[in-house]
């Protein structure tokens, strides 16, 4: 458990410059691997941005709370039997309280800094990032209900034989619509748009844009991961060991987040909404209807 | 933690809850305290779950209704202030004197 | 070290719970109300009760969110930068609060209260389910027919079109002075929708 835990905390910065190189070659731009280490290196050395009369203890800690998030997050994933952060019996429950938390936590940073265009942006994400964290909580009930178990543990054992992506052809999909709200971007990304010149971030720049951009990446690790244990099996797979096989699975769920997040156009607030609530909700319902004939013996 | 201190706690949260929904003027400060006062009915009813029944899982279940009892009251709490607030454009209590229009 | 996560947790669930009616933003009322629910949802993990307690985080996270939203839409001072004192019969709720406080813990101290703690190794997740789909199955269902009609209740009393024309016909905005003129902006049009949007 404690071993497991160092190896999150030392893997997840390589994984976030990972994450950080995916989405570069996702823009078409060049120096892939350099250019994300100088970047934030550049942040850090030029100064805050103040606004009037901020909230500040909530602008200061926004950051470390998205990143407390995505550890939280990222610490029910087992990486091999047996070896799990957080070894507790309602993981996916927990994973679904920092889906729930990581809008709030994008609101409080949009709110604090008390200036038009962050706030606009927080709000208008609120609006988009609740339904698709509903959304995600029926789906992840669906990978549940073959393990018969909220335990992750048990969710990736119960794919032994057949991986959930298969099962349940409906999850993956929908799951990665609540991927990229969480990680803003792409189609939901209402926070951070640029029409309103970064939205929720418009305000930040230097060490506190460099810690928000770098949680940013945490919890699109932490989603990749997750997304991988609840259907593309987690740790199993044959020949090379178990967490080999979970890194290499979470590396093509992001590198599907950022290509998606490349690829589908964003909809005007109100249309995405009624997507949401219209046709991806029911379709999550679907598929839970769908996974439960399954299950019936 | 014993189950006399975790009822302490739980009167002190429903002490605070009755003080908000008696004094806000808000209509939905004043359901902040509905729901604070519900929070310590949450933690009573976890507390007696935990110390005196024995992990009879009935418990739980009531836990879970105080939570429906909580959504309940929001969601019909923030339809009746939307409706008020079309009406007088307030959402004062003060600004309710009486029932009809 | 339980002892003085629980000390540590409660102190923390109180002293948010205070601080949601002293703050002047409502935004910062609503999260620190979520801070007290987290609080509490912890202390319930404690108390051996993982799903209640990471479910009440979950749930609550949600409703503040929507509670912040809601303080937004409503309050006339959204930044929270002036002072926000709205009270009335503020002593005789004090007094209440107090009362209430002081009954309820003579109440949890007088009383012989039962001691049955939960077994170590009970399965109370498991146990859980299967009283929830089996013998409080009714319970459990009428709680959701009770949600259900709650949404359609709560769209019928927040819809704009009601039954005998629109529900915010001949609206006006209490006076400043009791019996005074209507405050804020006046209707211009008779129906008494504001126009703040540039006329849509």
């Amino acid at each position: 458990m404690i071993a497991a835990t160092f190896a999150l905390l030392l893997s997840l910065p390589l994984l976030v410059w990972v994450a950080a190189m995916f989405d570069r070659i996702g823009a078409g731009r060049g120096r892939v691997v350099m250019a994300p280490l100088q970047n934030g290196a550049a942040l850090l050395l030029r100064p805050n941005t103040e606004t009037e009369a901020p909230d500040q203890l909530n602008r200061l800690l926004a950051p470390g709370w998205y990143l407390a998030l995505a550890l939280v997050g990222l610490s029910v994933v087992p990486f091999a039997p047996g070896v799990v952060a957080s070894d507790i019996a309602t993981g996916l429950v927990l994973w679904g309280a920092c889906e729930a938390l990581t809008v709030v936590v994008v609101f409080l940073h949009g709110w604090s800094p008390n200036s038009p265009l962050p706030l606009i942006g927080a709000y208008r994400y609120v609006a988009i990032g609740l339904p698709a964290m509903l959304l995600s909580m029926f789906v992840l009930i669906g990978a549940a209900l073959p393990a018969q178990s909220l335990s992750v543990a048990e969710v990736v054992e119960a794919q032994r034989d057949l991986w959930n992506v298969v099962r349940q052809p409906l999850g993956l999909p929908l799951f990665m619509a609540l991927g990229l709200a969480i990680t803003l971007r792409g189609p939901f990304d209402f926070a951070e748009g640029a029409e309103l010149a970064g939205g929720a971030s418009a305000e930040e720049s230097g060490p506190a844009l460099a810690a928000w951009r770098f949680a940013r990446a945490a919890m699109l690790v932490a989603f990749s991961a997750m997304a991988a244990t609840a259907f593309l099996g987690g740790y199993l797979g044959p020949v090379l060991p178990g967490p080999a096989w979970l890194l290499l699975k979470t590396l093509a769920v992001m590198a599907a987040a950022v290509a998606a997040g490349r690829f589908f156009a964003r909809m005007p607030p109100a249309r995405m909404l009624t997507f949401l609530w219209v046709v991806l909700l029911p379709l999550s319902f679907a598929n839970l209807a769908l996974v439960g004939v399954e299950a019936l013996p | 933690m014993t189950l006399a201190t975790v009822l302490i706690v739980a009167a002190a949260l429903i002490g605070i809850g009755l003080y908000g929904a008696l004094s806000q003027q808000s209509f939905v400060m004043l359901m902040m305290g509905l729901e604070l006062m519900l929070n310590g009915a949450i933690l009573g009813v976890m507390g007696f779950w935990a110390f005196a029944l024995g992990g009879a899982p009935e418990g739980q279940l009531l836990a879970i209704i105080v939570m429906a009892v909580m959504a309940v009251e929001m969601a019909v709490g923030f339809a009746l202030v939307v409706a008020v607030y079309r009406k007088r454009q307030a959402d004062m209590t003060e600004s309710l004197t009486t029932m009809r229009h | 070290m339980i002892d003085a996560l629980f000390l540590t947790l409660s102190a923390l669930a109180i002293w948010s719970g205070w601080r949601v009616f002293r703050v002047d933003s409502m935004v910062r009322a609503s999260f620190l109300l979520m801070v007290s629910f987290i609080a509490v949802g912890l202390i319930a993990v404690l108390l051996a009760a993982p799903y209640i307690g990471i479910a009440t985080i979950f749930m609550m996270a949600v409703e503040m969110m929507v509670m912040a939203l809601f303080m937004v839409m409503f309050m006339m001072n959204p930044a929270g930068l002036n002072p926000m004192v709205m009270v009335h019969q503020h002593r005789f709720a004090v007094v209440a609060g107090i009362v209430a406080f002081a009954g309820l813990t003579a109440a949890a101290l007088l009383s012989d209260l039962p001691s049955r703690p939960v077994p170590e190794s009970a399965e109370v997740v498991r146990a859980l389910g299967h009283e929830l789909l089996g013998p409080s199955m009714l319970i459990f269902e009428t709680a959701g027919v009770t949600l259900l009609a709650t949404m359609i209740g709560a769209v019928v009393l927040s819809a704009r079109s009601g039954r005998y024309g629109d529900s915010d016909a001949g609206s006006v905005p209490p006076g400043l002075t009791p019996g005074g003129e209507p405050a804020g902006r006046k209707p211009d049009d008779g129906r008494g929708r504001p126009h703040h949007h540039g006329g849509q």
